[in-house]
């Protein structure tokens, strides 16, 4: 989000003839209230995208008293009056539920996410994940399954790995040899739909729907990557979910384990994967809390410009002593990362190798040196990986293509860990883990551009004492006009931003909820044919949802499901000016290796 | 099995200084841990190294690098460079990046399982063809709190181990008194024991000696901190 990026970023359908810079095009964001005030009329559904897609980079507001909102669900709306009088709320028009494909985001906040399967919710896991962040635990649970307990058959989701000769590899639930009958059966239908079964479209069959189940199939050469899902979640992201699982297995064994397979069709896999059983469960529940495994991008710790800078520039030093990348990282977050000359690396490849670093609780006791593969890299050569944790959280990774190089990079790590210190980057590092990130409490309330350089994310930061982040969570509290939450998505920088949680969307449940309404969002968004300039605006009982699409930046973002549309729309424009604000805390800028 | 030798780059984990000695007084091993996944060679050297048990499974990645300085009476110290290496399948073949130029292999098994015991035979034999002649190798027979559970017979260790010139201990990592019992056996010993140990290590780097260290009953490769 450099200034040289933003301003070579103007959109070529952009009727605005002149490019603008990133500065310009927010103050052209302003918002013309009372213009175009039919957009958000919605007579038929049809066309409702396009509609509002052509909002030439501003977000258009409707001023109306009350206003008619729109569900836009592949070309179906269903409409839902909220009237708005003073502070009275009536629902004018009940929803059909059965004609929303939002149906599965909107049950209640108290009932479950799924009308048929009670089981799973009831014992306070959703959808096999804990309902609490916090109390889930690393591993494989519910090994005694197999296809033939009801337990099993109920889980929401489903996913396996398995040979082409129908050798199970993987289970997320259940012990992979005891479910050897139904990897076969797998193994029999994709090989049905391998062999050329093709849809109206002529497309190989990678979806098969039965009832509310999804199957999503992923063939990688003999390797069989199957999903079966009730949650609703669109085909696309199923499917970008196997291609991380996938992902993750090359990270582990490189593309080589091909080769087994050629020599010995029967091959079994399994004990080359022993004891990574805690690597891919960590990552399937990261698909329901992480946006990076759906938003491929990663996110930075956010820091003052120069810690991060100082972090950068003692990483360079080692990249250029022949480190191929030198990564520190917290927690998910990126505190700094450099890559040799010409090399770049993935934000796939980050979030695989970070997942598996972060789940091997080997890497906590000691420094280690492992071989590991980056499948966006290089999926069929290893690299070697020097770990070491600095503090509880934060941990050095220097990547090499030298197995010899241990010695070299302990050194590295050594003086690294001492510029770190001298220069205060870790406790800096621990601060802001404690600080967080950004709080929609505290965003700026006008459109002024604040005084340059002097603006920073702990300046709108509230007081401890006073009514602020720090506060009880009640219902209904977020940022100003109803804000709840918002991801933003630099297209150039690969990074994301996202707000922290607050009140109402308090517990791990109803983030999860909301990340899978992103991600849906997110899906439809990035459905092919559409232009470059493209908004949503979506209400349902539980948020008001707004999406904003441009060359240069992706916004999500979540309210009251009460917000008014129109401050909403104003609000997402402030959003917008504020990570721009703070650009400089929250994004890696310049010497990454993306801007090679 | 995918790693390593294909490169064939296997240059070994020296540092710059041979992985041997620094000086008379300052001595420095360079030890490797080799064994089955889950024979406890990770709880071993936190143990060793830390005094430290955690019984939660923490599966190794690659290998891990510790080291541990302990004094000996006469004021000389000994640096343990110590690589804990993953005992899973898909690591095996990058063990040779590990045990070359190491001074000091310790092969580790579990008394209750025989098939770790089997996995033990064959790194030794690994190290007999593709490790430096000199390496002293130590056997172990880990997790002896679970004597109930015994599967390979202390006789058997003491057997392969004699036959093969290695030294053999039983340890267990959980229970500290085991451990001190054991110590115990070789008190006064220990001391002429590890000065055996290192005085061959020694000679054995300058060349004049060849042959297999003599196996004596339950000989502590190193001294276990408790
Ligand atoms: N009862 C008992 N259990 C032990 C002992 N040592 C280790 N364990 C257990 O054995 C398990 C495996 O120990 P690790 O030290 O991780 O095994 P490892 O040999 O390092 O395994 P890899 O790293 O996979 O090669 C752990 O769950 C320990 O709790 C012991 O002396 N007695
Ligand atoms: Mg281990």
């Amino acid at each position: 989000m450099s200034s040289s990026d933003s301003s070579s970023s103007s959109s070529v359908d952009d009727p605005n003839p002149n490019p603008k810079p990133l500065d310009n095009q927010f103050e052209s964001l302003n918002l013309e209230q009372e213009s175009e005030s039919t957009i958000i009329q919605n007579d038929d559904g049809e066309g409702q995208q396009d509609q509002e897609s052509s909002l030439n980079g501003s977000l258009n507001v409707n001023r109306n008293n009350h206003e008619q909102d729109d569900r836009i669900d592949g070309g179906h709306v269903t409409s839902v009056l909220w009237r708005r009088t003073n502070s009275e709320v009536e629902v004018d028009g009940p929803s059909s539920p059965s004609s929303s494909g939002y149906a599965g985001e909107r049950g209640s906040s108290g009932a479950s996410e799924d009308d048929e399967i009670h089981e799973v919710a009831n014992h306070g896991v959703i959808d096999g994940v804990f309902d609490s962040q916090a109390a889930w635990l690393p591993g494989k649970r519910h090994v005694d399954e197999d296809d033939a307990s009801i337990s099993w058959r109920k889980r929401k989701k489903h996913f396996f790995i398995l040979s082409h000769s129908g050798k199970p590899i993987y289970s997320r639930y259940g012990d992979e040899h005891k479910l050897a009958g139904f990897s076969a059966t797998l193994q029999a239908i994709i090989s049905f739909v391998e062999n050329g079964y093709m849809d109206e479209l002529g497309d190989r069959i990678k979806l098969v729907r039965a009832g509310k189940h999804q199957v999503v199939f992923l063939v990688k050469g003999p390797i069989y990557l199957v999903c079966i899902s009730c949650t609703e979640e669109p085909y696309e992201s199923l499917r970008g979910q196997l291609e991380l699982i996938y992902g993750q297995m090359i990270l582990i064994l490189t593309k080589a384990v091909n080769r087994c397979f050629e020599k010995n069709p029967k091959f079994d896999m399994t004990p080359l994967l022993g004891g990574t059983d805690v690597v891919f469960s960590s990552l399937i529940h990261s698909f329901s809390w992480n946006p990076a495994t759906f938003l491929h991008a990663y996110t930075c710790l956010p820091l003052a410009y120069g810690t991060r800078q100082a972090a950068g520039a003692i990483l360079q030093d080692v990249a250029d002593s022949g480190v191929l990348f030198a990564i520190l990282m917290c927690k998910h977050k990126v505190v700094s990362l450099v890559g040799a000359q010409k090399a770049s690396l993935h934000p796939d490849d980050m979030l695989l190798l970070s997942n598996f670093i972060m789940s091997s609780e080997s890497f906590r006791t000691s420094e280690s040196f492992s071989p590991i593969c980056l499948p966006r890299y290089n999926p069929v050569a290893f690299l070697y990986a020097y770990v070491h944790y600095l503090d509880v959280d934060t941990y050095l990774m220097l990547l090499t293509t030298s197995s010899d190089a241990f010695y070299h990079l302990k050194d590295c790590r050594i003086r690294i860990e001492t510029v770190l210190l001298k220069s205060n980057v870790l406790s800096e590092v621990q601060r802001s883990m404690l600080d967080g990130g950004m709080h929609v409490e505290d965003l700026p309330g006008d459109l002024l551009p604040r005084s340059g350089s002097a603006s920073h994310l702990g300046q709108h930061q509230q007081p401890t004492d006073s009514p602020g982040r720090f506060r009880e969570p009640f219902v209904g509290i977020g940022g100003p006009a109803g804000l709840w939450h918002f991801i933003y998505r630099s297209i150039y920088l690969d990074q994301y931003v996202s707000s922290e949680f607050s009140a109402p969307i308090n517990s791990p449940r109803q983030q999860k909820r909301l990340y899978r309404a992103y991600q849906k969002l997110y899906a439809s968004m990035h459905d092919k044919g559409n232009g470059p300039h493209k908004t949503q605006f979506r209400r349902d009982e539980n948020y008001v949802l707004l999406c904003w699409v441009t060359p240069d930046f992706e916004l999500y973002t979540a309210f009251d499901p009460l917000a008014d549309k129109g401050l909403a729309i104003k609000t997402c424009n402030r959003v917008c000016q504020w990570v721009k604000d703070v650009e400089n805390e929250i994004f890696l800028l310049g010497a990454s290796p993306f801007s090679w | 099995m995918f790693v390593g030798r294909s490169t064939g780059r296997l240059g070994g984990l020296n540092n710059s200084e041979s992985g041997g000695v620094a000086d008379a007084k300052n001595l420095r091993v360079k030890l490797v841990l080799l064994g089955d996944s889950g024979v406890g060679k990770s709880c071993i050297v936190l143990r060793f190294v830390r005094g430290q048990f955690d019984p939660t499974s923490k599966v190794t990645i690659g290998a891990s690098f510790l080291s541990q300085t302990i004094a000996l009476q006469d004021s000389t110290t000994v640096k343990f460079e110590i690589w804990d290496t993953a005992g899973q399948e898909r690591y095996a073949a990058l063990a040779p990046l590990y045990y070359r130029g190491a001074a000091v292999a310790v092969i580790v098994y579990d008394i209750t399982s025989p098939e770790t015991f089997n996995k033990a035979q064959y790194w030794v034999k690994e190290l007999q063809k593709h490790g430096s002649a000199d390496i002293v190798m130590a056997l172990v027979g880990n997790k002896a709190d679970l004597n109930e559970k015994r599967e390979v017979p202390t006789q058997d260790g003491i057997d392969y181990a004699e036959k093969n010139g290695m030294f053999f201990i039983e340890t267990s990592a959980k229970t500290a008194d085991n451990i001190n019992q054991l110590f115990e056996l070789f008190e006064g010993e220990e001391q002429s024991v590890r000065q055996k140990l290192l005085t061959h290590w020694l000679s054995s780097k300058l060349g004049s000696c060849r042959g297999k260290v003599v196996k004596e009953h339950f000989i502590a490769p190193f001294h276990w901190r408790t």
